[in-house]
């Protein structure tokens, strides 16, 4: 297909081998001397004003060294609307409120010591859903907002909305009406590894944070605001981060647990280290938040799309994280999923008593594709056709301008669909359900897949230096969360560079020596580290080239000298390489500089280690190292967002799921039967490492389909831990799963690649929803689809009345 | 979490300790831990394990009836050749339990004196009418499974005293036996279970035994369905009927496996699944 070496090739990752020895170093293991552990001492309630909190009996405690409350610390806010505290003052708006914290010798001091504190509390009645916040005279979580200001209701003061086209002119259009409401559930990410940092401050008060996050810079920018109100003005936080043992969006934000470990830290005059075990990473960490949306949609007589009109209303918690701007993602599927020109979207996000969320893995995009495209398959019902069909017709295509002004560069998501139905017999299979219990069912997705421009730039710097072998070291500030980043990124270096993957080394990921980076989300990882690479192999090969001219042609007159003296049938090359070694011929590959041209004698090649060792050393002095930077901003525009417009990522990915299920009519299971995934990704990177985020991000949205949910009482979380939190087990995964690459090579990916990381769980709930119905004919609207839940709709069903 | 760990060679040692002030019997642990981890009970002092006491490690036939040593790790109950061939429930129950993990060191004696409503082997213990084999300081007793449970985590099990075997006398020739169970995912606790036996004789349930579990304060036998069903033909709209009795029988919760209502839908299910002639079972049904 192509002359590159590695792009496209199946390649092992490189962190593969120290992560199954055990030699990996998360943030569990690791230990920094005179290191203290953190405990914090969280809220017993939902709502209510603190009135005294008792430190005594904790700070007496052999072993505690220091016990904090907002009452003897700096104030630190935390958030994008500055509306969380590291340390709550007057009031608990939620059960995970930090109000104290104790470092001591060792993690089980500190956990006694924060469970010896007192608090008093004088209990107030919480809203505990955004119906209830929202109802007249509701009680309210934040009596003010940030600067101080009276608030009159429960609504966050974030706004994402989106109208194009005329709605009414559309239902006029429209043959064929449908509506529904939809609901997902609130999930945990279920990282693998827990949530942790380490805090140290040197003695002129710079701070050392060793986080698990995936914005090591805008962490750093957040960390340095706090080190102000420590008094710290001019001191700097350097942000390391460590393995990771999973990501999924939890560290797209800072946490006050980060916050409270700096301020022990700086308290003590040790490094403080403060791990969640998987209780408090369940019930004190941020989880996906549950919403509602109300979807209507029609089409004309032959099935087209005429209008769509999305009301979202999302339960953010106590405080605001990222959670807050998930419509500003779910703009893109609602407005360009399959081609609509009659748009209205409106979200709200409502504070509650409950926990306060965050981001994960797709990013509002799942949310809102639950119910388009499950209401895609009802109103195809509606108007009598295949629901293969009806999103044939309505198709996305390469070149087109979306509603909301997204500039679709390349689009496979026809050759998706296709390969789909191709694939599970659609044709002869779908339709068949009733009767022998088994349905067929689809679902597609759009997602950002050239970044997604949220923040003022969304660009990537990165540095490829070489040493004096020959090896290139990648210093990039994006995160490697499991996903493979560093695996595509090798590649990319050694594809553009000239090396083996075997010569390219990635350096931790660390504040002080990566150049910036906006943060590894939106499936932004590989796309921009990728075409930051390129840049930069771009720029050392140049440089490179330039001084080959003059070491080129000593090197090989050495080789030859070597080969005349040693070799009694030596010939000399019939060609003039002196004459060659020019920049514009040099050819760099495998690690091996030659030139144009030239026949392919061992003594016309110079070895790249060889080569710069030369340079460096050279024998009239004056040699040089070499290093290289660059910077990729993506063609991109900050939306705006109050009309929801605008052009966030420099190309989109597009993928297709279908599914058969075989349902249960008598207990309500479901059982997957087979899977297909099919995929536009641009162009395949490493195989192994794009199949590895497909089959994940499946196994994710078969949790958020049939199983997760984090269930609440009254703002306290009912199962922190996976005894009765389910994910999918292998058990359950226990099915094909076949994978379709569609290749669309887009001009603005790196090698033609797009980001993956995401839309592989996007479409995984609708599709499954959708094979239900045509197995059973039961519609299940609210995730996760239970064995409960589709037994009491077959209840319904067979009694005749309606399901809700 | 600390605690001492005794490792006794004989029983009469083991009796010695357990009788002491606050000391816990420890076998294969994966319930035990768990309670301690989780702080549902206090840490005692001193645990003493039962695991490779020699009086409860062996599995043997004796009389028609085999005998279970309550120390015997699951793993090694199921690979048994007459456990596999005369006894299907117990099988089918002790393969679902946990994972080959756990399997490989939680002991039967711990999953019954654990008495948990959800213990899996119960159902099938208790329609094999299996008798459990106590000691103590005091002395030996011998109790019908039916017998033993008092409510969640509460048996009668007197204070020190240890489960030494299992009796379960082996079915006669042409009695069958099932075992039907639901769990969310794998390695996960039961929202509901049933194990039946009988003897099906000119197409009539003979000597029908039924229990379930995880849908009542302790794994339970049917009674009222038993005698509903007993020298019946097993017809459609008779399974309705004892269907509808089953649910009336069990008393389950709603919790966080599965709502009240659903379990009693489950041991409906369970109960016509487990009785109708193979050939008309639904197809995909356990
Ligand atoms: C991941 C996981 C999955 C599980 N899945 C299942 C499942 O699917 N089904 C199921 O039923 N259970 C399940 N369990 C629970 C548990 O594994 C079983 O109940 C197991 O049989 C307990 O046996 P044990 O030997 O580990 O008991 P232990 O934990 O050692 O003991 C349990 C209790 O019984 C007492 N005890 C133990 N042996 C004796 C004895 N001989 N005499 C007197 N008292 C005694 C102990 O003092 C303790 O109070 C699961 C557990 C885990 C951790």
């Amino acid at each position: 297909m192509s002359e590159e070496h590695f792009i496209g090739v199946e390649t092992a990752r490189p962190d593969a081998p120290d992560k199954v020895s055990g030699r990996t170093q998360y943030v569990h293991d690791i230990a920094v001397p005179g290191m203290l552990w953190g405990a914090i001492r969280f809220s017993d309630h939902a709502h209510a004003r603190i009135k005294h909190v008792d430190t005594s009996a904790a700070e007496r405690l052999p072993g505690v060294k220091a016990v904090i409350t907002a009452y003897n610390t700096p104030e630190v806010r935390i958030g994008f609307l500055r509306d969380n505290f590291a340390l709550k003052r007057d009031k608990v708006r939620q059960y995970r409120d930090e109000i104290a914290a104790v470092a001591a010798s060792d993690p089980d001091t500190a956990r006694e010591a924060a469970s010896l504190i007192r608090v008093e509390y004088e209990p107030l009645p919480g809203v505990f859903s955004p119906e209830e916040a929202l109802v007249e005279g509701a009680v309210l979580v934040h009596e003010t907002d940030a600067r101080g200001r009276p608030r009159a209701d429960n609504v966050v003061p974030v706004r994402f909305a989106h109208h194009s086209g005329d709605i009414e002119a559309g239902k006029r259009a429209s043959k064929f009406i449908v509506e529904g409401e939809y609901t997902v559930p609130l999930i945990q990410q279920s990282c693998l590894g827990t949530a942790g940092c380490i805090a140290s401050f040197d003695a002129r008060g710079n701070l050392t944070l060793i986080a698990k996050t995936q914005i090591p810079f805008l962490v750093q920018r957040d960390f340095n605001k706090a080190l102000e109100a420590l008094g710290l003005e001019g001191r700097n936080v350097r942000v390391v981060v460590p393995a990771l043992g999973g990501g999924f969006g939890t560290g797209l934000d800072t946490h006050a647990y980060e916050y409270i470990a700096m301020l022990l830290a700086w308290r003590t005059g040790q490094p403080v280290k403060i791990l969640y075990n998987r209780e408090e990473e369940f019930a004190y960490l941020s989880p996906r938040q549950s919403a509602t949306s109300r979807i209507r949609q029609g089409c004309d007589e032959n099935g087209k799309l005429t209008f769509r009109e999305i009301e979202v209303v999302q339960d953010n918690g106590a405080y605001t994280s990222w959670g807050a701007t998930f419509p500003s993602v779910m703009l893109v599927p609602a407005t360009s999923l399959y081609r609509v020109s009659n748009i209205s979207f409106e979200s709200k996000i409502v504070y509650t008593n409950n926990t306060y969320c965050q981001a994960m893995r797709g990013y509002g995009n799942p949310e809102i594709t639950w119910p388009i495209e499950s209401s895609i398959d009802e109103l195809a019902e509606q108007a009598g056709m295949d629901p293969y069909e009806m999103r044939l017709l309505n198709c996305n295509q390469p070149g087109e301008t979306t509603p909301m002004g997204l500039k679709i560069t390349t689009c496979g998501l026809k050759e998706c669909l296709d390969r789909t139905a191709e694939k599970l017999d659609w044709g002869t299979n779908r339709g068949k359900g009733k009767g022998v219990s088994r349905g067929f069912g689809m679902a597609s997705v759009i997602n950002v897949a050239g970044g997604g421009k949220i923040y003022r730039s969304d660009g990537s710097g990165i540095i490829l230096k070489l040493d004096d072998y020959g090896n290139v070291n990648v210093s990039y500030g994006g995160v490697e969360m499991g996903q493979g980043l560093h695996s595509a990124l090798i590649l990319t270096v050694a594809e553009a560079f000239g090396v083996k993957p075997d010569q390219v080394v990635i350096n931790q990921t660390d504040t002080a020596t990566c150049p910036w980076d906006v943060g590894t989300h939106a499936s932004r990882g590989a796309f921009m580290a990728c075409n930051a690479a390129v840049m930069a192999a771009r720029k050392l090969r140049q440089r490179l080239f330039e001084w080959a001219e003059e070491i080129y042609p000593q090197q090989v007159e050495e080789s030859l000298t070597k080969a005349r003296k040693h070799n009694p049938e030596f010939r000399e090359p019939e060609f003039d390489w002196r004459a060659a070694a020019s920049r514009d011929r040099f050819e760099l590959a495998d690690g091996i500089l030659r030139v144009q041209g030239a026949p392919d004698r061992p003594e016309l090649q110079v070895e790249l280690g060889r080569l710069l060792r030369a340079i460096h050393f050279r024998k009239q002095g004056g040699g040089t190292t070499f290093a290289e930077e660059a910077f990729y901003e993506p063609p991109t525009d900050l939306p705006d967002w109050e009309r929801g417009y605008g052009n966030m990522s420099a190309t989109y990915a597009f993928g297709t799921q279908g599914v058969e299920v075989y349902v249960d009519e008598e207990t309500g299971e479901v059982r997957i039967v087979r899977l297909v995934a099919a995929h536009d990704v641009g162009r395949v990177l490493n195989p192994q490492t794009l199949r590895g985020q497909i089959y994940g991000a499946l196994a994710q949205g078969v949790g958020y389909a049939l199983y997760e949910e984090v269930h609440t009482d009254k703002g306290r979380v009912l199962n922190p831990g996976f005894t009765d939190y389910k994910l999918p087990t292998a058990c359950e995964m226990n099915f094909p799963i076949h994978i379709e690459l569609i290749e669309t090579n887009d001009p603005e990916g790196p090698f033609g690649a797009k980001g993956v990381g995401e839309p592989g769980l996007v479409p995984t709930a609708p599709a499954i929803a959708n094979a239900i119905y045509d197995a059973v004919g039961v519609r299940i609207r609210d995730l996760p689809i239970t064995p409960e839940k589709v037994l009491r709709a077959l209840k319904h069903q067979r009694a005749g009345s309606p399901v809700r | 979490m600390a605690y001492e760990y005794h490792r006794s060679g004989s029983l009469e040692e083991a009796l010695v300790l357990a009788a002491g002030d606050d000391s816990a019997l420890i076998a294969g642990g994966t319930d035990l831990l768990v309670a301690l981890r989780k702080r549902k009970r206090p840490a005692p002092r001193h645990m003493v394990s039962i695991r490779s006491l020699p009086e409860l490690a062996e599995v043997s036939e004796q009389a028609g009836s085999l005998h279970i040593g309550a120390g015997v790790p699951m793993a090694d109950v199921l690979a048994n050749t007459v456990v596999r061939e005369h006894l299907p429930a117990l099988t089918a129950a002790l393969a679902v339990i946990g994972s080959r993990q756990i399997r490989n060191v939680a002991t039967l004696g711990g999953n019954l004196c654990n008495a948990s409503p959800a213990a899996d082997s119960a159902p099938p213990l208790l329609v094999y009418e299996a008798t459990l084999e106590l000691a103590g300081s005091s002395g030996r007793r011998e109790i019908a499974i039916s017998d033993f449970f008092l409510g969640p985590g509460r048996t009668v099990l007197r204070p020190g005293e240890i489960m030494t075997a299992i009796r379960v006398p082996l079915p006669g020739a042409g009695a069958q036996s099932a075992f039907l169970r639901r769990s969310r995912v794998a390695m996960d606790l039961a929202t509901a279970s049933l194990a039946a036996a009988y003897t099906a004789r000119d197409g009539k349930l003979i000597n029908l035994r039924l229990a379930a579990g995880a849908v009542a304060p302790t794994p339970l036998r049917l009674r009222r369905t038993e005698a509903f069903l007993e020298g019946k033909p097993v017809a459609e709209e008779t399974l309705a009927e004892a269907a509808e009795i089953a649910r009336s029988e069990v008393a389950p919760i709603s919790d966080l496996r599965g709502s009240e209502w659903y379990r009693r839908e489950l041991i409906g299910v369970f109960l016509s699944r487990a009785l109708r002639p193979r050939s008309t079972r639904m197809k995909g049904s356990a």
